[in-house]
């Protein structure tokens, strides 16, 4: 072996070890998901049938489907304007360097080291012993038409934080000499937020609402830990109903099939909302 | 005059808003040191008799030792690993600028959009077939396969940031690429480190999803799993469901707040997926 070939092999070892826990792990699975989402298969015997096109064409008509994509789409939605309005709102709050400041951004952002099961527990019971028992709201985790948003409530709660630092950052970046100039025309703490500041955190709120969309459409552990999916069906989620479809109905090749489409979808989803935010950033 | 009255509403204003966001953990606190019969006749009030008890309970009935053991073997074994394999790889990546580590970072940035979902059923047969699955090790190495291509890209972006001239000058002075990386880039490094360290920590600490599709005997199940099927079985004695929640709290806390500088460093300058 010649010196730059040893040379490049070496290199090509540092990338080695990852290449190939990913190659296994990720890369390897993801690609057998295909051929198995063509075959109508209960995930263990040994006999798969290929059933073509059918998988897919039938996840259109399901009615299950549909009602767990517009499950998740809402707790999306919701969880997306919360999670940045709330968090925005804290970062304007405590962007300001202090001591004190720095304790509320720690107490702020501790909900988010909690594990998603762990929340929802502890939201179950904030609904139905304060909501419930002090202010006789019940607990909407127990409606059809409001357990999503009670779910998404618990998300806002625990991901606000995570918003707020991304907007602390990037408020503490923006120079001062705007607000300078800004405050020598009088301007008020309105117009200095519509026309400074909004405008020049724009990469935050496109980080920001690109990172809750993956993560709202992935959502999995809040409708399995607090409500089991339920009132009836009214939280299941895409990702519940992939994981039911596998260990609950024993239909692994359906599953996967919806499980195809759940992650073109994101993809598509995705890249146009980032495309869209970023576009408005070189606007303003 | 004004000014100071406005300051200390807007003073009031902010302590009320944190304590209303962190006011859930009352709850948890409160239900884990009350007896069964206080839960009932006033749930809400500050106990009269502080049970500890509760946590020595929960701790005995759930097999919480064993949750513990499982949980912080597979998140330090699998932090580990994850650490050491993704700086190594983001180093090589920020350097080279060839077809070939271009290539692979591209795919790492599609495959960070990849959910689990996606991959659930193959690799829930893969692990049977290949006898990893209920396995520590097996969870450990998949958890490690996931967590690549985000803390690959997170690692990469600030080693742009790190100058070139220090590695060039030891390659020139005959060091090889392994002495350069472990005993020159590895200590720059060190920020971006720990934030890695913390982000997959809290990652891997909190997992279920992956959890409940791997981890499906007793004996292999962590914190978050436990904590799930006790609820599940104790959702009468509530007291002891929620001692279990503040042990379990414990430890994540204890590293979010002696690591927390980090923790916020990264968020910001990663500004990728967590």
């Amino acid at each position: 072996m010649n010196h730059k070939t040893k040379k490049r092999f070496q290199e090509f070892t540092f990338i080695l070890p990852a290449l190939i826990m990913f190659s296994i792990f990720v890369a390897y699975p993801f690609l057998q998901g295909f051929p198995i989402s063509f075959t109508k298969w209960d995930g263990m015997s040994p006999d798969k049938t290929f059933v073509g096109m059918s998988n897919y064409l039938r996840i259109f008509k399901d009615a299950n489907v549909i009602n767990a994509t517009k499950n998740t789409l809402v707790f999306t939605a919701v969880t997306m304007i919360g999670s940045n309005l709330l968090g925005l709102m804290f970062a304007l709050m405590i962007s300001r360097v202090s001591k004190l400041n720095n304790v509320l951004r720690t107490c702020i952002f501790v909900p988010y080291c909690l594990s998603l099961v762990l929340s929802s527990y502890i939201w179950r019971y904030v609904y139905s012993d304060v909501f419930y028992d002090i202010f006789g709201v019940p607990s909407p985790l127990g409606s059809t038409t409001w357990v999503m948003f009670g779910l998404a409530v618990i998300s806002v709660w625990r991901d606000a934080g995570y918003c707020m630092v991304v907007y602390i950052a990037a408020i503490q970046g923006v120079s001062s000499d705007y607000y300078e100039a800004a405050d020598l025309e009088g301007a008020t703490r309105w117009q200095k937020f519509k026309d400074i500041t909004f405008p020049m955190i724009a990469p935050a709120v496109t980080t920001n609402f690109t990172l809750l969309l993956a993560w709202g459409m992935k959502v999995f552990d809040y409708p399995m830990a607090a409500t089991a999916g339920g009132p009836g069906r009214a939280s299941e989620t895409v990702a519940m109903l992939i994981y039911n479809n596998l260990f609950t109905y024993f239909r692994a090749g359906y599953g996967q099939a919806i499980a195809v489409v759940f992650t073109i979808a994101i993809f598509a989803v995705s890249t146009i909302v980032s495309r869209t935010l970023r576009a408005r950033e070189v606007e303003i | 005059m004004k000014q100071t009255v406005k300051d200390r509403l807007f003073l009031v204003f902010k302590l009320a808003v944190t304590l209303f966001v962190i006011s859930p953990f009352y709850i948890a606190v409160i239900y884990s040191v009350k007896s069964k019969p206080e839960m009932v006749s006033n749930r809400l009030a500050f106990p009269k008799i502080i049970h500890w008890d509760n946590f020595t309970r929960a701790v005995e009935t759930s097999g919480f030792g064993l949750a513990m053991k499982n949980s912080l073997v597979t998140t330090v074994a699998a932090v580990l690993a994850i650490t050491l394999i993704c700086t190594m790889s983001a180093y090589m990546i920020a350097r080279k600028n060839n077809r070939l580590y271009n290539a692979i970072y591209y795919i790492f940035v599609g495959a960070m959009i990849i959910p689990f979902q996606s991959i659930m059923t193959p690799l829930y047969i893969d692990m049977t077939k290949w006898g990893l699955l209920n396995t520590l090790h097996g969870f450990i190495m998949a958890k490690i396969g996931f967590q690549i291509a985000f803390t690959v890209l997170l690692v990469s972006g600030f080693v742009k940031s790190i100058p070139r001239e220090l590695e060039e000058a030891a390659a020139i002075d005959g060091a090889g690429l392994y002495s350069v990386f472990f005993r020159i880039v590895f200590p720059l490094m060190k920020p971006i480190i720990l934030t890695s360290v913390v982000l997959n920590t809290l990652n891997v600490w909190n997992d279920f999803q992956m959890s409940l599709t791997l981890l499906q005997k007793k004996a292999v199940r962590n914190v978050p799993l436990t904590q799930y099927f006790f609820f599940g079985e104790n959702s009468i004695e509530l007291g002891l469901a929620f001692a279990l929640f503040i042990l379990s709290m414990i430890p994540i806390l204890i590293l979010y707040l002696s690591l927390q500088k980090y923790i916020i460093g990264g968020i910001t300058s990663g500004a990728v997926k967590g």
